[in-house]
């Protein structure tokens, strides 16, 4: 996938007031608020990081714009290869289910991989389904997972027996070959010891540079710092401020302490 | 690619409905989720499934899941023609130019729909194979319904589908009935697919095996479905079995359609208080 330089600046993905509340029927019918109305853009090459404490809504956020949570109002709109935008939540579930192979990309901190397959073959096989040939997709999937240092002795081994830090890296390289338009990020790191996070960040670092919009949730203030280009902070299910790295992980530290 | 497309379907079933009995005026009214019975209590007609949608794709995996009696296998009996149902249309496209109205079909059109458009791999192997007759003898008989004549050629299809479902080639010429489970069950999945269908219609295809044996014909039909683009329907009560080869659903309850969801979204977001119930009860 190519990108011309002016392509960076262009929004790619366009969240507009943005509500999910669950109605949980097996306690009383009872109403629980998760995203009261987030407005948003992210451009092609920029990594946006949701930042906020725990409940603020990040992990809603990231599944209602890829459709785990059924968002119970407002749009995403998302950029397609013809320029044209299109609002995720009108699509039925299979052009969404479409749609999610190859544009949409959603790497968690859990491997959600089919279980008694192996690492090279999850990897592989979400090349192929982002439409490279078999033989493009063993040569990308094998220099993402060295890339990742995940060991060789490993790669024909059944994802279910990894260690959670290797599942995440597994998870990783299948959520960054042949990167999709958007990628949303669930903290991908946050079972990785200092060296392997390192090439992990390195790695989530390089999409950017090939004009992927990402929309990121790390746990680490760290991680937002070198990554982000820029922060959003939420609470209470909406955006309470953005700006540059700079500006709001200060604020946010300061909170803190 | 220019915007989204939907994929083409294989498999449409419109507003299908079975009743057993007669059903009184206000029959369809006093039954259903709402009310928590598929039974008219005037005429004590049962429905077992009513306004049953949904469209299949080639490649692609639709689960029915909700708990036993909820009118899952119903659903699937109707289209497969086990069972004649009592409204709404079933329609199937193999190709552009052909689209066949399965409902209206006569009954021996029907049979010729099963020898090489929709194949069903039933719960129970006795009902999708015949247990007195050896595996490559279950696997020739929708060979030979469709034309096949030459020995040599059928017993070479029947070993290419046996390595493919991975039975043991030296069982070849045993008697089903002299088989495991599991066995039985990958039997079921070759003659199946023995030519070719662009539909399979799965019903519980694991439920009653040994959890290790379960995993097995399970990695083996994701396997199927992947390599031959198959349109399938997948009807379980089992949400490990629903997770691992479907990406979209819909949940059954007292015979009516209650959501139908993206599969990951149905797991962690169920909207119906039934769905909501059976997923926190798989889950617990």
């Amino acid at each position: 996938m190519s990108h011309s330089t002016n392509a960076f600046d262009q929004v790619v993905l366009d969240v507009r007031n943005l509500r999910k509340q669950f109605v949980l029927h097996t306690i009383d019918s009872r109403i629980v608020e998760a995203l009261n109305g987030v407005s948003l853009k992210v451009s092609a090459g920029e990594h946006v990081a949701l930042a906020g404490t725990s409940g603020a809504g990040k992990s809603s956020l990231l599944k209602s714009i890829y459709r785990t949570y059924k968002p119970t109002s407002g749009e995403v709109f998302l950029k397609l290869d013809d320029d044209s935008f299109v609002d995720l939540i009108s699509l039925t579930d299979s052009e969404l289910a479409t749609l999610r192979g190859t544009q949409i990309g959603y790497v968690s901190q859990f491997l959600r991989a089919q279980p008694r397959r192996s690492t090279f073959e999850i990897v592989t096989k979400a090349g192929i389904q982002r439409g490279m040939n078999s033989d493009t997709a063993k040569q990308a999937a094998a220099y993402s997972l060295q890339r990742l240092n995940l060991d060789e002795a490993l790669w024909d081994v059944s994802a279910s027996m990894l260690s959670g830090g290797e599942k995440q890296r597994v998870n990783l390289a299948a959520g960054t070959i042949s990167p999709p338009r958007l990628l949303l990020l669930d903290e991908p790191v946050s079972a990785l010891d200092p060296v392997n996070r390192e090439s992990a960040l390195e790695l989530i670092g390089t999409l950017t540079d090939q004009g992927v919009a990402v929309l990121a949730v790390f746990h680490d203030i760290d991680a937002m710092e070198r990554l982000a280009s820029r922060v959003i902070v939420l609470r209470n299910g909406v955006v309470d401020y953005e700006g540059s790295p700079k500006e709001t992980l200060e604020r946010l530290e300061g909170v803190a302490r | 690619m220019t915007s989204v497309v939907s994929p083409e379907w294989v498999l449409k079933v419109e507003q299908l409905g079975k009743i057993f009995g007669s059903l009184s005026e206000n029959g369809l009214a006093l039954t259903g989720p709402d009310i928590g019975s598929s039974k008219d209590p005037v005429t004590g007609a049962i429905v077992a499934a009513w306004d049953v949608s949904f469209e299949v794709a080639a490649g692609e995996a639709l689960g029915v899941v909700g708990e036993s009696g909820s009118g899952k296998s119903t659903v699937m009996r109707c289209i497969a023609g086990d069972q004649s149902s009592s409204a709404g249309s079933v329609q199937i496209r193999t190709s552009p130019n052909e689209q066949i109205d399965v409902l209206s079909l006569t009954p021996s059109e029907r049979r010729q729909l099963r020898i090489d458009k929709i194949a069903v791999v039933y719960q129970d192997p006795a009902e999708g194979l015949d247990l007195n007759v050896t595996a490559g003898g279950n696997i020739a008989s929708p060979l030979t319904a469709a034309g096949w004549r030459n020995f040599s050629s059928i017993r070479s299809r029947a070993s290419e589908l046996l390595l493919r479902t991975e039975v043991p080639l030296n069982r070849m010429d045993d008697v089903v009935k002299s088989f495991s489970g599991g066995m039985k069950q990958r039997v079921q999945l070759a003659k199946a697919l023995a030519n070719r269908p662009p539909i399979v219609l799965l019903d519980e295809p694991t439920t009653g095996l040994d959890a290790s044996v379960a995993a097995g014909v399970l990695d083996l039909i994701r396997g199927l479905l992947e390599e031959f683009g198959l349109a399938a329907v997948v009807v379980s009560h089992d949400f490990s079995v629903i997770e691992m080869l479907t990406n979209r659903c819909i949940v059954m309850n007292h015979g009516r359609v209650v959501e139908s969801a993206l599969t990951d979204q149905l797991l962690e977001d169920p909207h119906h208080p039934y769905s909501q119930k059976l997923v926190s009860a798989a889950r617990a």
